[in-house]
């Protein structure tokens, strides 16, 4: 081994700046991957003898992990201060090596794909070249291999252990093997994906957070994981998101799965983008998106192909709007304590076919259980139309019907904001009223 | 394979579009990686093929887009020489400048195929530079604020100001306490030349920073 690898990993680290990981530099210097990761080893030992200028490090882990009795194998790329803790929580481990040395502590994962994402492109061909996983039946299939194969891939999966043992060899990133059961929807997928993503479906689980995704993944496709989240979009995506959170919960966007997720995956993007929720699960935002999604539920259930209204949905809007109109225009004569303002503003949708919705900042004003009158902020639909000349008329505001108002403002959420003044009560002649 | 020059507005559009991307991933990635704004905003999302973290916050997003798309038109005319991020502390100071320096070639020609995934992957180093960035600055004072200013060239802004690209959203002369700032220090991040756009981006940094 040649000895100034020392002074080239010091150069990358100080002088460039570089996050060097272990696959890159072993790119870069053309030695095999054990190499490189030991040449990263000493070079982190030399230099924490010296002393100098503080320097970070990630590490691989993989080994067993048994998480509520079910025993998976886990490998995560986790920081130095976490390495201990994370390998007394494993029952086994199989590996622990230094993944990557940098001068800047990272906040998240995200750089280190970036880091390997040129390095590996520009080897596309060989990138397994020093790799060292190797099988020797795994070859790359001829064209005709590959049409049967896309066609049987429509089909659920038949064996998702040989898929497995093709993709160990393939000449992409290494993918560490699972021990994890496919679903039959895994198939859609391209077949190195599939593993990943399992890893890193049960990673989301356990209490490793963003600081430990499954190697060389940290992907940020929007469509990603918490799978809990998923449960409350009740939408046209519905079905892909479903399909998703089995098989893609977190984004290992891997190039050769693009192609094939691509389109489950942009529309589910585009189902909810912000509300879709990251790979690192903190608690503050699970619990922004929780109160986002409760909302988006009641939404749900009225409106089966709207998702969180923006801009550029707008089209979209329209149509399902007529539909909403008319359940509520039948089920308003009947209950009297039904909010005036509901009926009236349907009224107004009705002529105005264009309308648009956004989310205003709106306090309510009800009165809760005990009798006191209680006005809260929140983030409510409104709809509004192009001309905006849709004031309901709402005189007298009444304070009784308002104890009625909260449950079914829930209910009828897009509609009841209709109405400018959400806190004002309408008086029982405005139904008959025509504005 | 075409040779499309600078008169053809389309492209002027095409280069400003692009710039405006990467300028808006480049706040919010400065925002996360600076801690302007608690962590708990970002989310994680994919542009020129690697994770970046952007904010979820609405206003905050219109404020930046709004932003952008009133420096689109400069950009367009190659009339913006500097997009700067500043970040202040609580009395308005500034504390770190984060300097975007950008120029385009007078005679812009597309000439090869892969020229715009050879600009991604240029600009994907920027991305990348700007994730380590903390690695050459010291940790910014609590409570800070950020701002945009862009430096022009001769006196484009004459016209910004008689025509008002977004309404409720003008720009002003800056103020000669943000524009200034004591003892900078300067520190290259990375630069950048292709076909469309040459750009630098370093970070002026006080050199005492509470």
């Amino acid at each position: 081994m040649d000895e100034l690898y020392l002074d080239n990993i010091d150069e990358f680290v100080n002088d460039h700046d570089k996050i060097v990981t272990y696959k890159w530099l072993s790119l870069t210097l053309g030695v095999h991957v054990n190499t490189a990761k030991q040449m990263l080893y000493h070079y982190l030992d030399h230099k924490r003898k010296e002393s100098s200028a503080p320097l970070h490090a990630t590490y691989l882990v993989s080994g067993k992990f048994v998480d509520n009795g079910q025993t998976s194998h886990k490998v995560s790329v986790v920081k130095e201060d976490q390495l201990e803790d994370v390998k007394s929580k494993m029952s086994l481990i199989v590996s622990v090596h230094v993944y990557s040395v940098q001068k800047a502590l990272l906040k998240d994962s995200g750089p280190l794909y970036g880091v390997d994402y040129d390095a590996v492109k520009d080897n596309l061909k060989n990138c397994s070249r020093y790799s060292a996983i190797r099988c020797a039946s795994a070859v790359p299939r001829s064209s005709v291999e590959l049409q049967q194969a896309r066609h049987t891939q429509l089909a659920p999966a038949p064996e998702p252990e040989h898929k497995k043992s093709a993709t160990n060899g393939d000449a992409t990133p290494a993918s560490k093997p699972s021990t994890k059961p496919q679903k039959g929807i895994m198939g859609m997928f391209a077949n190195k994906s599939a593993l990943k993503n399992q890893d890193s479906g049960k990673e989301v689980k356990s209490e490793q957070k963003e600081d430990a995704p499954v190697v060389d993944e940290p992907k940020s496709k929007p469509a990603a994981k918490a799978n809990p989240m998923m449960n409350f979009f009740g939408t046209q995506a519905a079905k892909k998101t479903v399909k998703q959170e089995e098989a893609a919960p977190s984004s290992s966007s891997a190039e050769q799965q693009r192609p094939s997720s691509q389109p489950e995956e942009t529309h589910a993007a585009a189902a909810a983008p912000p509300k879709n929720s990251k790979k690192d699960s903190r608690s503050k935002t699970k619990r922004l998106e929780d109160s986002d999604s409760e909302e988006e539920k009641m939404d749900k259930k009225k409106r089966r192909r709207i998702k969180k209204p923006e801009p550029d949905s707008s089209d979209e809007d329209v149509i399902p709007d007529s539909p909403q109109q008319m359940e509520t225009r039948e089920a308003s004569p009947s209950p009297k304590k039904k909010a005036e303002p509901v009926s009236q503003s349907h009224q107004g949708n009705c002529e105005m076919k264009m309308r648009k919705k956004r989310r205003v900042l709106k306090s309510r004003t009800f009165v809760d259980d005990e009798g006191c009158i209680v006005t809260e902020k929140g983030y409510e639909s409104e709809s509004y139309s192009e001309a905006e000349d849709d004031v309901p008329k709402d005189p007298i505001p009444a304070k009784r019907p308002a104890s009625s108002k909260p449950d079914e403002k829930k209910s009828q959420k897009k509609a009841s904001a209709n109405s400018n003044k959400g806190t004002k009560q309408a008086s029982i002649m405005g139904f008959f009223q025509k504005k | 394979m075409t040779t499309l020059t600078r008169q053809d507005l389309n492209f002027g559009q095409v280069v400003a579009d692009i710039l405006c991307e990467f300028l808006e991933v480049a706040i919010h990635l400065i925002l996360y990686v600076r801690e302007v704004y608690p962590s708990g905003i970002f989310q994680k999302r994919k542009k020129y093929n690697v994770p970046v973290q952007m904010s979820c916050h609405p206003e905050l997003n219109q404020y930046i887009q709004d932003t952008l798309h009133c420096v689109k038109p400069l950009i367009e005319k190659n009339d913006a020489e500097k997009v700067v991020v500043v970040i202040m502390d609580k009395e308005h100071h500034p504390v770190e400048r984060f300097v975007f320096e950008m120029s385009q070639p007078p005679l812009l020609s597309i000439s090869s195929d892969t020229l715009l995934s050879h600009v991604e992957q240029l600009l994907r180093a920027f991305i990348l530079k700007i994730s380590v960035c903390d690695a050459v600055l010291n940790n910014n004072p609590p409570g800070c604020s950020f701002t945009v200013l862009v430096h022009t060239r001769d006196a484009a802004t004459r016209n910004m100001e008689k025509v008002q690209v977004i309404k409720d959203f003008p720009w002003i002369v800056a103020d000669e306490q943000e524009v200034h700032m004591q003892e900078p220090r300067l520190i290259p991040l990375k630069t950048m030349t292709s076909d469309i756009v040459k750009m630098q981006l370093y970070v002026e940094e006080r050199a005492q920073k509470t």
